[in-house]
């Protein structure tokens, strides 16, 4: 579904991503961990196209998406959410996801009827109390499953969700992680960048590793743990 | 030969003036982030300082020089940068924006009232009646100083920016704040000198640009304005790259006075600097988006369909009341307001919906007129009034729907003032007028002043209720969303350059249709009628008014139109809407919602207090 290939990314001197590498297979969940400023962000970035690499492709469905505008690669089926929150802060629940659901319908095909869909899904992320809410009266957790909500209204094929997790209380973190498997059984591929590491070693099939820039270790959940260089990373001990 | 050089020296001299008021300019916006509109306002008031000390005084004028340049405009631009520009750090674009716009038009307030335009005021050059002959060619020592002034801030700004302590704390403030201040600067120290250092220079542009023409506040404020164009030339950052681009456009203005067809040098060279500041903002490479980017804004709730509906129907009612009990004179106020309540109503679009400034919104009004005054009216004439505008709008988005805040502002400053130049100079004539014919409609006379009056009150009520729909709609929900968050938008397939081409060209469109409105009730428009500075007026009254509502724009227009009776009331007072105005925006730029956000807060409050009391009773019983 999506290949990062040898993307570079430089911010001034600092080199933000040294040439990382990465598969998410079709309906996949594939999990991307590292400690604070690693990258996983402009990784991100990169991937919808809100950040231009220095070098390197990134390929959906096995076609150059390098050079094409965000906007563009939406309509190829990427989606995502913020890591700081995106939310349109002047409308209602229901509206965020209505727009998505508009914007969809405006360039997709047959598609549902754009408020009913919005329903549907805020009912499957568990905010059908709050949708007449603005967001501006949420409190963060919730405004990150709005964004959960919002992205899916655009009916991804790859998801990329970008700390969805933090702010939860356990049990909406639990219900989240169900969500996201559910998805993946749909037919779609995400790529989930999470602190809680419990939930991503409990849903993700893969695991990439990103320390300053670079991709320490790849592999399922078992592997990555007992990985000393992840155990350095995260520790702070000597990887030798 | 001669000629040539006599030419490229009086360019030259325009030149050097650009590139002190361009330099102070970069000074200014480079340390403390903050584009100053009001640049080209503190010269021509410092110019006039000039006058009134040397001139009206008596002061010796090297003494009144000094006083102007090095105490009084400093020290004015350190008292604004700490009343007005501290408390907005950090604030979005559109905030700084409507701030120094508001400082802009104060000034010009002042300086009407100040130095009243009945009386001419000349300075004499400096050194008037000495000259020197460079190979058989005579300079005055006014241009001269010019130059050798000009030659010394340059390079005196050179070397205090790479050799002294302060400025290179100063590049140091711009590069990073709080790592500057960690390292023992105070940036808003450092920030009020980079003020007083840019009015400074802003003072010395105005001074030495007077003696050249008869002192005048709009003219030698747009002069100074010319020197933006410069200023992006260095794309606000770089000094050298800000003087060479001064010089050219000094020297090609003065090149073609001398060498082009007389309508070149009427219509077109006047607007040479502001086509070129066009240029260059054009070729700025697109923003990138950003996440992490949001407004922060919280816009007023949409009113129901059946709410706005029935509030449009009790309006027009009472327009039709009204309009029985009213003189003629009033009668013409209220359609003054009414209609240009309308032509607002383009803003609230563009501004308030779609998040993008605007200083061109009388341009296009001014264009729908043209077209109903050219077309002869009717059905035909209404239908240019709008397609002409729409296109013009078009066009002008295609090349600025990339830029966003203060890049599309000058953009859109620099397209009106070329206009006012070069189209509506040329089409409608210096001080000439084009007759505007009335819409004819079937059954109704809109030749009675009444009638249009009420005329006018439907189709400003229809607007706002349209508006309103549209808000509500999907269209509407894009617009808003995207000015929300850019990136986000574009992350769900919304194409933000077509979004907002789109809101462009309906925002002139209805811009256009409001100048043809406009045009009917005078019966005819003058080129003075679409003037930069109006639009200047019009965005801030608007934000005063509140840009997220139609009863703000309502409001503002209706403002806007008393003012010429308020004139009458208190003549000493100058040009009073820019004097009220101005101070309207510094009192209350500061809240974002205006008046109609504060009505809207309200009605949501009451709602909420009637939802409870219903509630209440409910559970009673």
């Amino acid at each position: 579904m999506l290949r990062v290939d040898d993307v570079e990314v430089r911010f001034g001197g600092v080199q933000a991503l040294k040439g990382v590498s990465l598969e998410v297979p079709d309906a996949a969940l594939v999990g991307l961990i590292g400690p604070n400023g690693a990258g996983k962000t402009t990784l991100f970035n990169v991937i919808t196209g809100l950040e231009k690499p220095s070098r390197g492709r990134v390929l959906m469905a096995d076609q150059d998406v390098t050079s094409l505008p965000p906007h563009q690669r939406a309509r190829r089926g990427l989606g995502r959410t913020f890591q700081r929150i995106e939310v349109f802060s002047s409308l209602t629940v229901h509206e965020n996801v209505l727009a998505a659901a508009e914007a969809r319908r405006s360039w997709g095909k047959d598609e549902p009827e754009p408020a009913r869909s919005a329903s549907e899904l805020l009912e499957r992320v568990g905010l059908r109390d709050v949708e007449h809410e603005r967001v501006d009266k949420l409190p963060t957790g919730l405004l990150r499953l709005v964004e959960v909500a919002r992205a899916l209204a655009s009916r991804p094929r790859l998801l990329l969700l970008d700390e969805p997790g933090s702010g939860l209380s356990t049990h909406e973190s639990e219900a989240l992680g169900d969500l996201l498997v559910d998805l993946v059984r749909d037919g779609r591929s995400i790529l989930l960048v999470e602190h809680d590491v419990e939930l991503v070693m409990r849903v993700c099939q893969q695991i990439h590793v990103l320390d300053f820039g670079s991709i320490i270790a790849t592999g399922t959940p078992d592997e990555v743990q007992r990985d000393p260089a992840v155990q350095a990373a995260y520790l702070g001990t000597s990887a030798a | 030969m001669t000629t040539f050089l006599a030419l490229s020296i009086t360019g030259l001299v325009v030149g050097c003036i650009y590139a002190l008021t361009a330099c102070g300019l970069v000074v200014t916006y480079t340390t403390s982030g903050v584009f100053n509109f009001a640049h080209g306002a503190i010269g021509m008031v410092a110019a006039f300082t000039y006058w009134q000390l040397s001139v009206g005084w008596g002061w010796p004028a090297p003494l009144a020089f000094l006083a102007v340049l090095l105490v009084l405009a400093p020290l004015f631009g350190a008292v604004v940068e700490r009343v007005l520009i501290r408390p907005l750090y950090g604030a979005p674009i559109g905030v700084t924006l409507v701030a120094t716009l508001g400082l802009l038009v104060t000034l010009l307030g002042v300086g009407f009232l100040v130095w009243p335009p009945d009386t001419t005021r000349v300075l004499p050059k400096f050194f008037e009646g000495h000259t020197i002959t460079v190979f058989s060619l005579v300079v005055d020592y006014n241009q001269l100083l010019v130059i050798v002034t000009s030659v010394a801030v340059a390079v005196g700004l050179r070397l205090f920016f790479s050799r002294t302590r302060l400025g290179i704390a100063m590049r140091a403030v711009v590069d990073d704040p709080e790592l500057a201040a960690l390292a023992g600067t105070k940036p808003e120290r450092v920030s009020q000198l980079s003020w007083a250092m840019g009015a400074s220079l802003a003072a010395l542009a105005g001074v030495l640009l007077a003696p050249l023409q008869t002192l005048n506040v709009t003219e030698l404020t747009l002069l100074v304005i010319n020197g933006y164009a410069a200023a992006m030339a260095g794309r606000l950052r770089n000094l050298p790259a800000t003087v060479a681009g001064a010089l050219v456009i000094g020297v090609s203005s003065s090149l073609v006075l001398g060498y082009a067809g007389p309508q070149v040098v009427n219509y077109v060279r006047p607007a040479i600097p502001m086509i070129l500041l066009f240029i260059a903002v054009l070729f700025l490479k697109q923003e990138r988006l950003r996440a992490g980017s949001l407004a922060g804004l919280r816009m007023p709730r949409t009113t129901g369909l059946r709410q706005s509906v029935g509030v449009g129907v009790v309006f027009v009612v009472v327009a039709g009341v009204v309009s029985g009990q009213l003189s003629p004179a009033h009668l013409a106020i209220g359609s003054q307001g009414l209609v240009l309540a309308f032509v607002m109503l383009s803003l609230v679009l563009l501004s308030g919906y779609g998040g993008q400034v605007s200083l061109c919104q009388l341009t296009f009004a001014g264009l729908g007129a043209y077209a109903m005054g050219k077309t002869g009216g009717g059905a035909l004439g209404l239908l240019a009034a709008i397609a002409l505008p729409a296109a013009a709008g078009a066009l002008v988005a295609l090349t600025v729907v990339r830029l966003r805040g203060l890049f599309l502002a000058l953009a859109t400053l620099a397209f009106a003032q070329a206009m006012d130049q070069i189209f509506f100079n040329n089409a409608l004539g210096y001080g000439g007028t084009l007759a505007i014919p009335r819409p004819r409609l079937p059954f109704v006379d809109t030749a009675d002043d009444q009638v249009y009056f009420v005329l006018l009150a439907v189709v400003l009520a229809v607007g706002s209720v349209g508006l309103l729909v549209l808000r509500r709609r999907a269209f509407g929900r894009r617009l808003i969303a995207l000015n929300d968050s850019p990136a986000a938008s574009a992350t769900m397939g919304v194409s933000p350059v077509r979004t907002r081409l789109v809101v462009f060209t309906l925002s002139s469109a209805v811009a256009g249709l409001g100048g043809a409105l406009l045009g009917g009730l005078h019966g005819s428009v003058s080129p003075n009628d679409f003037l930069l500075l109006n639009s200047c007026v019009l965005l801030l009254l608007a934000t005063l008014g509140g840009l997220y509502t139609p009863t703000g724009a309502f409001l503002a227009a209706m403002s806007y139109a008393l003012f010429p009776e308020l004139q009458k009331l208190v003549p000493e007072l100058g040009q009073v809407q820019f004097l009220l105005t101005g101070l309207g925006v510094l009192a209350l730029g500061r809240n974002r919602y205006g008046v109609g956000g504060q009505l809207a807060d309200a009605g949501e409050k009451l709602r909420a207090l009637r939802l409870q009391r219903v509630g209440v009773a409910r559970a009673a019983g």
